[in-house]
């Protein structure tokens, strides 16, 4: 099934994860982010529930469901550690940078997963952050981290040294309320998920406001908590509209173009797991999982807390070259696939 | 209003809430007492901490697979609502009809459970029956996923009697039976494929899939029973009905109750109480918020000897001592631990140790749990880096210009507890305790200096004494 509106077309793919309980291997643990490295493998951050937080980590895999390796330096403050992780993304080299918003600071790791460097210190000042989120560097390498409370964006050379910085606490333009997720487009223009405002909004590289989208609500347009921003190739805006655990899908010059629900099925690791358990298999396939529910339940989180194909908690969008899009779910451990053409 | 006043009020708000800070409880003097206990009694717009900043901040609060996460949201909600009766009602049912995590594996569905409670919980007892009998925890918790046309299980039948209604004595076996013959059909969705996962603790592939209410009209026995007298067609909707309008469950709802709000025992000025409870029970068609108006204004709720009646549960003292510090009014590193560290005390929720609940009263105090008790709540209020306590050493310096004497710093800690009266023999000892350092200057005082310790130090001690672990 595709949804599709005029010339768009975005066309499941498949889905890839198993929830993982344990402390390493196949599988993800409240996955928050995915990064998409030069040669196409998949860089998913898990963030990991206080059960599992020693193990706090990256897993990699590829489109094939291969999972190749993980790495990660353990729960804490020490150089490289992590405990709240929120966002990643690759430069031009191949680097990952990684946002922790209880450590206050950017890490950076090699493509392999050795830890090279971090910058960052709790605070309101210049190069220091309070809570950040989303990162996103642009084809100059400038680094953009949102500031989630400070309500801010700081813009960053790739070794940290603090270039500018733009936002407040508000509603107006170019103001924010605990801004979440944000990307560069292909011309340099810079999206940030206003996520307690309900909207984008697009600046120039400098941060000169241009534009905001949509307001709050679940109609075709409107947002709920927004928490994640990718732009294709062709200017096409994808937005993870976390409260309505949908996507959206918006014009280049912010309309409306379709939405997604979520149509997950078995990833491989999962039909795996089914072919060992067949007791469970048997009584699965004779459940509906997507069902009608009581009025009481009837709000996006709760339809999706039982539907397991729709997304739950989709926390972040990512696009790669290909324009294909990549949807993380935190609480379902998985990311789904879609192909624009 | 008068400090006498005050006091009656902080006895209302530690019966009908977790407790009261100084200024919430000088807000409330303004109101007459009959006024506070209507707007408690319609917590129409409750304000807590928002869902969005809890589930942006912890994943685990947003999945809410594991106890741990699910018992420190409750937690979350009782500390910051602005409507704490809503949230005492909750842990009041949940404490009467018990649903533990363990047998289900599902933490979204108990809490969904409290949130029936809250949607139900102060309305008619039959409806509030109904509720729980479509509950997909409570289903799954007794069984009644196996209650078949063919086949019954007694189980949700038996206790529906027994402890969630009537209490052992006013019925019998055959009652039991029919009322299981009535629940046929009463299940979750997709109930084989979640029993199975449930036994299992399955997560797998994709994490837990919540539950919900399915009848099932071709597993409903729909043959003729007689149950407590009355025969019928009866499905689960007329049992409740029949079970409703006995003076057995008027009686045991209005004990419960007064057991859990107004003493732990029911002497004879207090049973006169409970009969004027259970009248109103009728009267109002089973409103539980009428029959809790009628016992908060009885006059022997207000009395003095009613005060300091009743040991703190282990949840109400957890969150009391969290409200009244500040901490956790934000998202925080680290709240899962508060569920555990009610574990501890006695009282894990969304854990009960048995269908039957906590067992109350002065079984909540052995001498490990009271050291657990009172080494939180210690830690809690002598913490002067909490928003809370902040506040309590700023009032201490306006009200007596910055200098106090061991006696002033007493009783305004005393005060700043939520009015704690305590008896002579304890004040002493405080009082000693103070005067050891003689004179507090609290003028220009700085975060963390020793004059700010001093009072933190005596908030620890007032922590520690008989009347701060009684409500």
């Amino acid at each position: 099934m595709s949804m599709q509106t005029t010339a768009l077309n975005v066309s499941y793919v498949k889905t890839i994860g198993i929830v993982n309980n344990g402390y390493n291997g196949r599988g993800f643990a409240n996955p928050y982010d995915t990064a998409i490295s030069q040669d196409g493998r998949i860089y998913v951050l898990n963030r990991c529930d206080p059960a599992r937080a020693s193990a706090i980590r990256v897993g990699v895999c590829n489109l094939d469901e291969d999972y190749l390796f993980e790495f990660g330096n353990g729960y804490g403050e020490g150089d490289g550690q992590l405990r709240l992780p929120v966002a990643m993304a690759f430069d031009r080299q191949d680097r990952l940078y990684i946002t922790d918003e209880e450590n206050h600071r950017v890490a950076i790791y090699s493509a392999e997963g050795a830890y090279l460097s971090q910058w960052g210190a709790r605070g309101s000042g210049e190069g220091e952050f309070n809570g950040p989120a989303g990162v996103a560097i642009d084809a100059e390498d400038h680094v953009y981290v949102v500031d989630q409370h400070n309500h801010r964006v700081q813009k960053y050379s790739r070794d940290g040294q603090f270039l500018l910085q733009w936002g407040d606490e508000g509603r107006g333009p170019g103001e924010f309320n605990l801004p979440w997720g944000v990307c560069v487009d292909a011309d340099g223009h810079v999206y940030v998920a206003d996520w307690r405002n309900d909207r984008i909004q697009k600046f120039s590289a400098t941060g000169d406001f241009i534009a905001a989208f949509g307001e709050s609500g679940d109609g075709d347009g409107q947002f709920r908590r927004p928490s994640g921003v990718a732009v294709d190739s062709e200017g096409f805006i994808y937005v993870a509209d976390w409260g309505n655990e949908r996507v959206q899908v918006l014009g280049p010059d912010g309309s409306f173009q379709l939405k997604l629900r979520g149509q997950a099925t078995l990833s491989k690791w999962a039909d795996e797991f089914f072919a060992a358990n067949p007791d469970e298999w048997e009584t699965r396939l004779q459940a509906d999982l997507t069902p009608e529910l009581p009025a009481h339940l009837d709000t996006p989180y709760h339809i999706s807390a039982q539907t397991e194909p729709y997304f739950w908690g989709p926390v972040s969008v990512t696009v790669d070259r290909d324009n294909r899009l990549y949807v993380a779910e935190t609480n379902r451990h998985r990311f789904q696939v879609y192909q624009r053409s | 209003m008068g400090q006498t006043d005050l006091s009656l009020v902080a006895h209302l708000l530690r019966r009908a809430g977790f407790g009261a800070t100084r200024d919430e409880l000088e807000t409330y003097a303004s109101q007459s007492y009959e006024e506070r206990v209507e707007e408690l009694l319609h917590p129409d717009h409750a304000q807590a901490m928002p869902d969005d900043l809890i589930r942006r901040y912890h994943v685990d609060m947003s999945e809410l697979r594991q106890v741990d996460a699910a018992g420190a949201y409750w937690i979350y909600r009782m500390i910051t609502s602005s409507a704490p009766l809503e949230e005492k009602m909750a842990l009041f049912w949940h404490g009467l009809f018990a649903t533990g995590y363990t047998k289900l594996n599902q933490a979204r569905a108990l809490l969904n459970q409290i949130d029936m409670f809250r949607r139900h919980g102060l309305g008619r007892f039959d409806t509030l029956l109904l509720e729980l009998s479509k509950d997909p925890a409570m289903l799954l918790w007794l069984d009644n996923n196996d209650n078949h046309k063919t086949a019954i299980n007694e189980n949700y039948g038996r206790e529906l009697l027994e402890l969630f209604s009537m209490g052992i004595g006013h019925y019998t076996e055959q009652d039991i039976k029919e009322c299981a013959r009535a629940f046929t059909g009463w299940t979750l969705k997709n109930a084989e494929y979640m029993a199975v996962r449930a036994s299992k603790d399955s997560i797998w592939p994709y994490g837990r899939i919540n539950w919900h209410f399915e009848y099932r009209d071709w597993d409903h026995d729909d043959g003729e029973k007689t149950f407590l007298g009355e025969s019928g067609h009866f499905n689960g909707e007329d049992i409740i009905a029949i079970i409703v309008k006995q003076e057995a469950t008027a009686r045991f709802v209005s004990q419960r109750l007064f057991q859990f709000f107004a003493a732990d025992e029911i002497d004879a000025a207090g049973e006169a109480v409970v009969e004027s409870m259970m009248q109103t029970y009728f009267e109002s068609d089973y409103e539980i918020r009428a029959v809790l108006r009628t016992l908060f204004n009885s006059d022997y709720f207000k009395s003095e000897p009613s005060r300091y009646a009743r040991v703190k549960g282990p949840i109400e003292l957890l969150v009391g001592a969290l409200r009244l510090a500040g901490s956790y009014r934000k998202p925080t590193l680290g709240a899962n631990q508060l569920m555990l560290q009610s574990f501890f005390m006695g009282q894990g929720p969304l854990v009960p140790p048995t269908v039957e609940g906590w067992h109350e009263g002065m079984e909540w105090i052995d001498s490990g749990a009271l050291v657990e008790r009172i080494n939180f709540i210690a830690k809690e209020l002598s913490d002067i880096s909490q928003p809370g306590v902040r506040d309590m050493i700023a009032w201490l310096d306006a009200k007596h210009n910055g200098v106090l004497t061991p006696e002033q710093l007493v009783n305004g800690c005393l005060s700043l507890l939520g009015a704690l009266d305590v008896d002579d023999e304890t004040h002493a000892a405080l009082l000693d305790f103070a005067s050891a350092d003689g004179e507090l200057n609290l003028q220009n005082h700085q975060p963390g200096d020793a004059a700010e310790q001093r009072v933190g130090n005596m908030l620890r001690m007032i922590a520690a004494t008989r009347e701060y672990q009684l409500a």
